[in-house]
């Protein structure tokens, strides 16, 4: 019974993938790579999520430590808050991105005073990118930092190291392995941002339009250029899932971080 | 827990199954499946609340009807995408059952001072239009190779997949101009001031219906064109703004 259910279960979620492959022959899938639509989502995408990783790893690792380092009320609503996007439906985050920053918006004058044009333009794909991507890094991140044996910054500290030389001579290497999975999915995640992004940034070839939204305008122009993408993006998003197990198992052993909720500390 | 997984796996199938069944009934107590352009979505649900509506730009419901889209009828914005599928022997044959005219929205509050089409040239504008394969897309491009603007679509900074994403950008105020139907405009005039588009610049836009080959409820969904054709259907179509069928393909 275990196995035939396992069977179906798996069927069902291969079948739609092996289909993207088979529809063409490979190297009509190739060449339609190389299609202008393609060339240029590939660029945006690379461009964009290039920001939005920089934006998440810098202002989400301070965060996940802290949050790591937190117990009680303020910390459930800290995680809550930051975990909030990513059980939130795209196309809430795209209306919640257009009234906070949007040029009609809550914060849209501030952001026109200070010269900064968001509408339209690569900068409002990053913001989608990192609203939607960033929970998965922070999520992880606070795991991985949780996951350190507490013991360890308390004999660097009785050495005499202060915080800054805790975090990133003990805590960092340590949680590197967290942290780089972490990144990893955010990167998966923000690569595949598709709601957000057309609410809030609209889709111009060659500006805004990443391989996601490439895909949705390419379906009735040129199939051959949707699936191609569409087999680029299942590739890449193998080799970071791949990539993430590796990770996890190489660091602690277990390749079941990514699950796990940010309070797995009985885990040590 | 062999049997645990046994158990929860047999309620999965009964829940799936029963599902499939009831919405099998409800399709069988009659509302036909209608596949129509955006721009028909206020005056169609009101006209007729009994159907299902699917409403999108007329070139991707082209696309799930060529891929086996469980449509009963195919209303679209420009013949070329009924025709199209009448030559793959898709739909029956197409009849024209009604048209409008194209429309410059602004915000209200008017950020980039546009006050007629040519200011579209002269001032920096954040322009919004449809894609070139979508019906509006093509119909806005017309209007600016006839009125000798085609320049300013370097100025568009997004192509949009149908008529009601063009407005709801302008609506809010994100874009500062867009090309949409007359009839688009209507149910967020309080949002956004109308510009409009001369005469003699006007495409020729003509709204196609026809009934889907495959459909499993023809005789009704004939019947249903036959309403929309009615004076009952072309009434409720002409206060919502549309224009008359024009004369040379009645």
């Amino acid at each position: 019974m275990l196995v035939v259910t396992t069977g179906v279960a798996l069927l069902f979620l291969v079948l739609p993938i092996v289909a993207v492959f088979l529809r063409v022959p490979l190297s009509d899938l190739l060449s339609a790579l190389g299609s202008s639509a393609a060339l240029d989502a590939i660029r945006v995408t690379a461009e964009t999520i290039a920001f939005a990783m920089v934006l998440i790893l810098v202002f989400g690792t301070p965060a996940a430590y802290w949050i790591s380092s937190r117990r009680g009320a303020v910390r459930d609503v800290v995680v809550t808050l930051v975990e909030l996007p990513l059980v939130l439906p795209p196309a809430v985050a795209g209306i919640g991105l257009l009234v906070a920053f949007g040029r009609a918006g809550l914060l849209g004058g501030t952001v026109d005073a200070l010269g900064i044009d968001i509408a339209f333009t690569k900068v409002a794909v990053i913001l989608a990118v990192t609203f939607v991507a960033s929970p998965f890094f922070v999520r992880t991140a606070v795991a991985a930092f949780e996951a350190v044996d507490p013991t360890l910054p308390a004999a660097a500290r009785t050495l005499g190291a202060g915080p800054g030389r805790v975090f990133f001579r003990v805590m960092l290497p340590l949680a590197k392995g967290g942290l780089g999975a972490g990144a990893a999915l955010a990167f998966a995640r923000g690569l595949g941002e598709f709601g957000a992004t057309i609410m809030f940034a609209g889709s111009l070839q060659g500006v805004t339009q990443t391989l996601s939204l490439a895909i949705y305008e390419q379906f009735d122009v040129d199939l051959n250029v949707a699936l191609a993408i569409s087999a680029l993006l299942i590739v890449v998003s193998a080799v970071v899932l791949l990539s993430v197990k590796l990770m996890t198992r190489w660091h602690s052993g277990s390749g079941s971080l990514i699950l796990s909720a940010p309070s797995s500390r009985q885990r040590n | 827990m062999r049997n645990r997984f046994a158990a929860l796996f047999a309620i999965a199938l009964v829940a799936a199954s029963s599902l499939a069944s009831s919405a099998g009934a409800r399709r069988q107590a009659n509302p036909l499946t209608i596949y129509a352009a955006a721009s028909l979505t206020e005056v169609f649900s009101s006209f007729d609340r009994a159907q299902r509506y699917n409403f999108a730009g007329s070139n991707a419901l082209e696309t799930q009807i060529r891929n086996g889209a469980p449509a009963d009828v195919f209303a679209s914005a420009a013949p070329l995408n009924t025709q199209r599928l009448f030559q793959a022997r898709m739909v029956d044959k197409p009849v024209t059952f009604t048209s409008n005219r194209l429309v410059l929205i602004v915000p209200r509050s008017n950020p980039a001072g546009i006050h007629s089409v040519y200011d579209l040239k002269r001032k920096p504008v954040k322009l919004v239009i449809a894609g070139a394969a979508v019906p509006v897309g093509g119909y806005t491009r017309t209007v600016l190779r006839k009125m000798g603007l085609t320049s300013v679509l370097s100025k568009v900074v997004s192509q949009e997949s149908d008529v009601k994403a063009v407005t709801g950008k302008v609506a809010l105020g994100q874009a500062d101009a867009g090309f949409v139907y007359a009839t688009d405009a209507r149910p967020v005039r309080t949002q956004v001031s109308v510009i409009r588009i001369p005469a003699w610049a006007q495409p020729r836009i003509r709204y196609e219906i026809a009934v889907v080959s495959r459909s499993s409820h023809k005789a009704a969904a004939r019947a249903w064109v036959k309403k929309i054709l009615s004076p009952r259907g072309q009434r409720a179509l002409r206060n919502a703004g549309f224009l008359p069928i024009p004369k040379a393909s009645r």
